[in-house]
């Protein structure tokens, strides 16, 4: 006895159990080569895009004389960017031959009421049109010169500005496509460490290792050893992730996309995290109901489906659709966020649908943990989830 | 002391344990027998709390047995396994700080009983890379890394070659002190018979006998052997004697009255030499067929 009084009790046996699934998985080579993977996935696609842009030389356009030079200046002007450069040729053949051997994306001749836009077998809008207005705004400001009119006064009046209504916070397509992202994150996060700690479980029962935790220690302690060092794990990636992108935006000068996440960053960590925790527990139980590893491709489909509807349903659905699934649990971890970037979410909503995932998180835990305490030690065979609730508890 | 009381287990209709009741006291080992589905791994698993009984309960020192003491309990399952690929060092001190030990000491620990097993050199190498009779032992280090107060160990020498059984029995003496109760389960009675101080004969879920090896043995044993160096013959003719057997010059007799196997030594040694002379040690095996007959 007195070894036993003596005897401190410096951790709780769920802190051990989650350092010893987060210390598995850094020495985990298939983890660390997927999370490498992703990372390589994310920077190509934050730095790509900005490497073709970057590489857009100036369209060069072949004039004959200064006034055709003028116009192409003025239309590189209007573009605001260096987006077009004078090339001068001597004479309208020599315009031809660029044209046609591609040394110029088109030649400006000059016409007899004006210009000729000349191209090999089709004008770039974009040029055509900025030439075109060019060369118009220049004609005019000349004709009305001759007229007494200075360009202000020809101007007067003739300015027009957008507005919008209901101003969405983003450009719709770069809405659409963070929105994608933000489900697609969590899809791919809740899914591949959802199915590590199914493989994790079975391992366990597999090894018959689970024998001796279960007398060293009660197994819900096991299970939320399991839950909490897997949700640190996928936080963790997540975070490395978004850190390696937030790098490559800046270090590309695509920082202004930052101001328009940030706002609902913090909602997504929430929804995440909630989400991811309340999938975690069916996961274990996915794991418990196998023997061996060729079992979970049966056990996991219900939380494979479970993520894989709503992700879709979070995605591709219209409106109304949408803004139903963003309250529903789960489904609500992909669809919330992404809502929250493309339109105007009144406050209570979000919070709203963090308490029916709080709750729901709350039930399917404990649902999940009576389910691992009855089926986790039944190592002969295979179980399904009906069976599963029947059992008496051992 | 480790108790279980009245313990019942029902799986379904099959009844597997029926009222067991023993102790396993302090300091001795207590010997655990009995045939395929006896009911002793049953009986283990719900000592250790994996396994709950339909009736009855599993004590300690007279209380029930609650989940913080049967941490430092030591248990070797029947179904052996440990992690495949975790590092056998990593393994112990985990194990070791599962049941309540602080790093250091979990450390302390299992670099001394690696080196008793003489497992130094392999303390970095997955546990899967060892052979079985290596995993074996990494096994009851297991069992034993975190100084339990009480051992379970279900068939601990299954599979184990004579030396490796040596070794492993050597390492329980090292480690087991005078209050750590031993209650293990075997099939080889042998093995039962030289190690273990108490017996416990499980049934068909019942205790069938139980109490120390000697006392049990003895109960059964009024049978001695004579050898001399005439014939034996005249055995037939001693009163208060029933002989089994007489072959030449020895003889197997059991005796019916008290003190007459003195008489029968006085009748030797008067009629020649006497070559042996003692009662027969009655197999545990014999006592173990009888009981569960």
């Amino acid at each position: 006895m007195s070894t036993q009084q003596s005897r401190t009790r410096l951790q709780h046996p769920w802190q051990l159990v989650a350092l010893r699934e987060i210390s598995t998985k850094l020495r985990d080579k298939t983890f660390i080569g997927s999370t490498v993977f992703m990372l390589i996935v994310v920077m190509a696609a934050v730095i790509i895009p900005a490497l073709l842009a970057g590489n857009d030389s100036p369209d060069k356009v072949a004039v004959l004389d200064d006034a055709g030079a003028r116009v192409v200046q003025q239309a590189d002007l209007v573009n605001g960017d260096d987006s077009l450069e004078v090339t001068r040729v001597a004479d309208r053949a020599a315009a031809e031959r660029a044209v046609t051997d591609g040394d110029v994306a088109v030649a400006l001749l000059p016409a007899d009421n004006g210009y000729v836009v000349l191209g090999d077998d089709e004008v770039d809008s974009g040029i055509g049109n900025s030439l075109r207005e060019a060369a118009v705004s220049l004609g005019m400001f000349a004709n009305a010169a001759k007229a007494g009119l200075t360009p202000e006064q020809l101007q007067a009046g003739t300015a027009v500005q957008e507005q919008l209504l209901n101003p969405g916070p983003l450009p719709e397509i770069v809405a659409n496509f963070v929105n994608i992202g933000l489900a697609l994150a969590f899809y791919m996060t809740a899914l591949g460490f959802g199915m590590m700690i199914a493989q994790s479980v079975v391992q366990e029962k597999e090894s018959r290792v689970v024998e001796i935790l279960a007398a060293a220690i009660p197994i819900r302690a096991l299970l939320w050893g399991k839950v909490v060092g897997n949700t640190v794990m996928a936080l963790a990636q997540i975070v490395v992730i978004a850190a390696a992108s937030l790098i490559g935006l800046l270090v590309t000068g695509q920082a202004d996309i930052l101001e328009v996440i940030a706002p609902v960053a913090g909602w997504f960590v929430v929804f995440f995290v909630l989400g991811f925790l309340a999938l975690a527990g069916l996961w274990a139980v996915a794991g418990s109901l196998a023997t061996r590893q060729e079992d979970l491709g049966s056990t996991t489909l219900p939380g494979q489906m479970i993520l894989m509807v709503p992700f879709f349903f979070s995605v591709f659905a219209g409106g109304t659709a949408k803004t139903v699934a963003s309250f529903v649990p789960i489904a609500s971890s992909m669809a919330m966020p992404g809502r929250m970037l493309t339109e105007d979410v009144p406050l209570w909503q979000p919070l709203v649908a963090i308490a029916l995932l709080l709750l729901a998180t709350v039930l399917i835990i404990r649902l999940g943990a009576r389910l691992y305490e009855r089926t986790l030690l039944q190592t002969g065979r295979k179980l399904g989830y009906r069976e599963a609730l029947t059992l008496e508890p051992s | 002391m480790l108790s279980v009381a009245g313990l019942t287990r029902r799986f379904g209709d099959h009844l597997a344990l029926d009222d067991v009741t023993f102790d396993v006291v302090p300091g001795r080992m207590t010997g655990f027998v009995g045939a395929n589905g006896a009911g002793k791994t049953t009986t283990m698993r719900i000592v250790l709390g994996v396994l709950a009984p339909t009736a009855g309960q599993a004590l300690w020192n007279g209380v029930p047995l609650t989940h913080e003491v049967r941490r430092d309990f030591g248990y070797m399952p029947e179904e052996r396994g440990l992690y495949p690929k975790m590092k056998i060092r990593d393994q112990l001190v985990f194990f070791g700080r599962l049941h309540g030990l602080d790093p250091v000491r979990a450390e302390e620990r299992t670099d001394k009983i690696l080196d008793r097993l003489g497992l130094t050199e392999r303390a970095g190498d997955m546990l899967e890379t060892l052979s079985l009779g290596n995993q074996q032992r990494v096994q009851i280090a297991a069992a034993l890394v975190h100084e339990p107060i009480a051992l379970v160990l279900d068939e601990p020498f299954s599979g184990l070659d004579p030396l490796a059984v040596d070794a492993m029995v050597d390492l329980l003496r090292e480690e087991v002190t005078p209050e750590v109760p031993v209650l293990f389960s075997s099939h080889q009675l042998e093995l039962v018979e030289r190690l273990c101080d108490d017996l416990v004969v499980l049934s068909r879920g019942k205790v069938v006998a139980a109490g120390p090896v000697a006392s049990l043995a003895a109960g059964s044993s009024t049978t001695y052997r004579l050898v001399t160096d005439g014939d034996a013959g005249w055995l037939r003719d001693v009163r208060g004697i029933t002989v089994r057997d007489v072959d030449g010059s020895s003889g197997l007799f059991d005796v019916t009255e008290a003190g007459q196997e003195q008489l029968v030594l006085q009748q030797a040694m008067s009629r020649g030499q006497v070559l042996e002379f003692g009662a027969e040690r009655v197999a545990l095996s014999d006592v173990f067929r009888e009981a569960t007959r």
